[in-house]
């Protein structure tokens, strides 16, 4: 290590934790549910179809997915306001601090770090605004994706009982005006919705290796070992 | 205080989907009694008509048995226990006692066809014929003034008792002069609200009818709607689909006129005996789905092996219907039997979003900025390109940057 520059922790085990698992979700989620949307490779037909189950695992693999994601998501929203770490709603607030700190990490990617007129060791503004729009198109795609599933539950019954259907109507049913109108509509904002995500993914890794470059400031460490390593003059100022 | 309570488990419950198939003993034993009076208050009406079902049955060499076995798959239709049975063979013999009005709207008459043109007329078709029919555009003899004193006397001397058949939408567009009716060129709205006043209410039958149709797809150039825009103060019932099942046509006059209301409704007015489950869920093919078996190009293997059609673009797993269990023209076949996919045709809006005849995931739909037409995924592969486009101008414009910076013009 340099001499000069010092450790910062920027995410708890924890978060790292939910970092990966949302990451891995993510990518079974897609591979999965491309295959729902059409099914992109075949069976062998020659075996019976009690002996194969392609579709079916495929569904299972989804909805697991989607309940792992759900818990995060809670966990998330929860650390968004009481995290004993740090606090990211407080980035959120668009008070003047905020706006001009987004502005100037703004300024900072579009001049190829020219200008870098702001505090890098914590979570800046813009990342945490960005991230924020992953999280709500994430229970975007969690209030779709259940509004699809429960067209499966006609019955109003399910394995853990009535309360889960009745729950899921109360929950998802205001999707179908929002996104059109018919049942249609909430697959293909469901479908759309994922190219969004897979962009928002692209930007995402791209924005990382690109700081750890620039800045020099080690921060694709941060999701990995929790923390980055800043120059300690910079620090002080 | 109340009525917010009330409103509140309205918003709770009318937007879901789902059927009580059981409502206890008590509940049945209390609507078989309300059933038998009214059935008995019936009989003593006189018939509007002089068509008697038993002699039909007889003319159409239908015996008692079939009858009756028709009758108890009904009762099992309309979600009621077998003690029911008697009663709705029962009602089935009075339908003559059923004023009903029929108006043919913008549509392709499709669902009269549907109940007339059975190639041996069924229970179901028979127990549609002897209704007393009292006005149907497209069957009765009259027309021009004729016709017309024929709906007044019929609205007038049924007043409040008539079931208002509606079949088509209703364009809108130019004052409704797209579509006009009778001597006097009464648009087709006006003659809507006009036999609709009287009515005890509304059934549309036929997706052009509940949701527009085929009328109101894309670009919908005579503004069609539904009869449920049109209608507000009316209890309405929709039976889409293109043409609507008469199995759920006879059954829901059977359930008025057993029990002299309407059957219990979805969000979207639809009776939920009928419309309560998934193509999907009773596809007799639904194996092949879970298992990964779809046809991939008509004819193949896959498809003599009577595999999903998923692939081909089957909507059953969106469309609320139960032609997987009750099928047209008296259980003989379905779209799905005959090997080809369900295109959604009593879904809202069926021909812009379910009758593609391809996955979703393939469908041509109007991109976000209006006109070009996209599939899902080459609009989302286009996204995926263009972020791609702007992240490799920024990694290369950086390096650049970089290599500037390290050759002495730093600006730290």
């Amino acid at each position: 290590m340099n001499q000069g520059y010092k450790q910062v922790k920027r995410m708890t085990p924890a978060m790292r934790i939910i970092h990966w698992v949302n990451a891995f979700s993510m990518v079974g989620a897609v591979i999965t549910g491309l295959y729902i949307g059409h099914p992109y490779y075949q069976t062998f037909m020659a075996d019976g179809a009690v002996d194969k189950y392609i579709m079916a695992w495929n569904r299972y693999g989804h909805f697991m997915i989607a309940i792992i994601f759900d818990v995060t998501s809670v966990i998330i929203a929860y650390l968004y306001f009481f995290s004993r770490f740090e606090k990211p709603y407080k980035k959120l607030i668009p008070n003047g601090k905020n706006i001009t700190e987004f502005k100037a990490v703004l300024v900072n990617l579009l001049t190829l770090n020219r200008k870098k007129e702001f505090d890098s060791s914590h979570a800046d503004s813009f990342n945490t605004v960005y991230f924020t729009v992953f999280h709500l198109l994430l229970v975007w795609m969690l209030f779709t994706g259940l509004q699809l599933y429960v067209h499966g539950l006609g019955s109003g019954i399910s394995s853990i009982g009535a309360w889960w259907p009745w729950m899921l109507h109360i929950a998802t049913d205001w999707t179908i005006p929002v996104t059109g109108g018919s049942l249609m509509d909430v697959r293909i904002a469901h479908h759309t919705s994922m190219w969004l995500i897979i962009c928002w993914v692209l930007f995402h890794i791209y924005y990382q290796v690109w700081r750890t470059i620039f800045w020099k400031e080690a921060d694709i460490a941060i999701v990995i070992g929790g923390s980055k390593f800043v120059k300690e003059d910079t620090l002080k100022a | 205080m109340s009525d917010r309570v009330e409103a509140v488990k309205k918003l709770f419950t009318s937007k879901s989907s789902r059927v009580e198939t059981n409502k206890g003993e008590s509940y049945y034993q209390e609507l078989f009694i309300k059933c038998e009076a009214r059935l008995n208050e019936l009989r003593a009406n006189t018939p509007a008509n002089r068509l008697d079902f038993a002699d039909l049955l007889e003319e159409n060499g239908i015996d008692r048995r079939e009858f009756m076995k028709w009758a108890s798959a009904t009762t099992a239709m309309l979600m009621l226990p077998p003690m029911f049975t008697p009663l709705v063979a029962d009602a089935a013999v009075m339908m003559n006692r059923a004023p009903v009005i029929w108006l043919e709207l913008q549509d392709c008459a499709g669902n009269s066809e549907a109940l007339l043109r059975a190639d041996g007329p069924k229970i179901d078709e028979i127990v549609l014929d002897i209704i007393s029919l009292e006005y149907h555009e497209t069957l009765q003899a009259a027309s021009g003034h004729q016709a017309e004193k024929q709906l007044e006397e019929a609205m007038e001397h049924f007043k409040g008792k008539y079931l208002l058949f509606v079949e088509g939408s209703i364009p809108m567009g130019m004052n409704g002069q797209y579509g006009t009716i009778g001597a006097s060129g009464e648009t087709f709205h006006d003659h809507l609200v006009r036999c609709a006043t009287n009515a005890a209410a509304v059934v549309a039958v036929g997706s052009c009818a509940t949701f527009g149709g085929i009328p109101a797809a894309s670009p919908n150039p005579t503004g069609a709607v539904g009869v449920m825009d049109v209608i507000k103060n009316k209890p309405l019932i929709n039976i889409p689909a293109c043409p609507a099942n008469p199995a759920n046509m006879v059954g829901v006059i059977l359930h008025y006129l057993l029990t002299g209301q309407i059957p219990e409704l979805d969000s979207l007015l639809r009776p939920k005996f009928a419309f309560g489950y998934r193509i999907h869920d009773n596809c007799e093919r639904r194996a092949h789905f879970d298992a990964g078996e779809y046809v991939e190009v008509w004819g193949d293997a896959g498809a003599q092996n009577n595999f999903c059609l998923y692939k081909m673009g089957c909507k059953g797993p969106m469309t609320f219907n139960n032609c997987s269990i009750v099928r047209y023209n008296e259980a003989v076949n379905w779209p799905i039997g005959v090997g080809r996919g369900c295109i959604g045709c009593s879904e809202p809006d069926f021909w812009d979003k379910y009758a593609y005849e391809r996955p979703m995931a393939d469908a041509k739909i109007k991109a976000p900025s209006g006109g070009v037409e996209k599939s899902v995924d080459e609009f989302g592969l286009g996204m995926l390109t263009a972020a791609g486009v702007g992240i490799t101008i920024h990694a290369a414009a950086s390096a650049v940057a970089g290599k500037r910076e390290k050759s002495g013009e730093s600006h730290e």
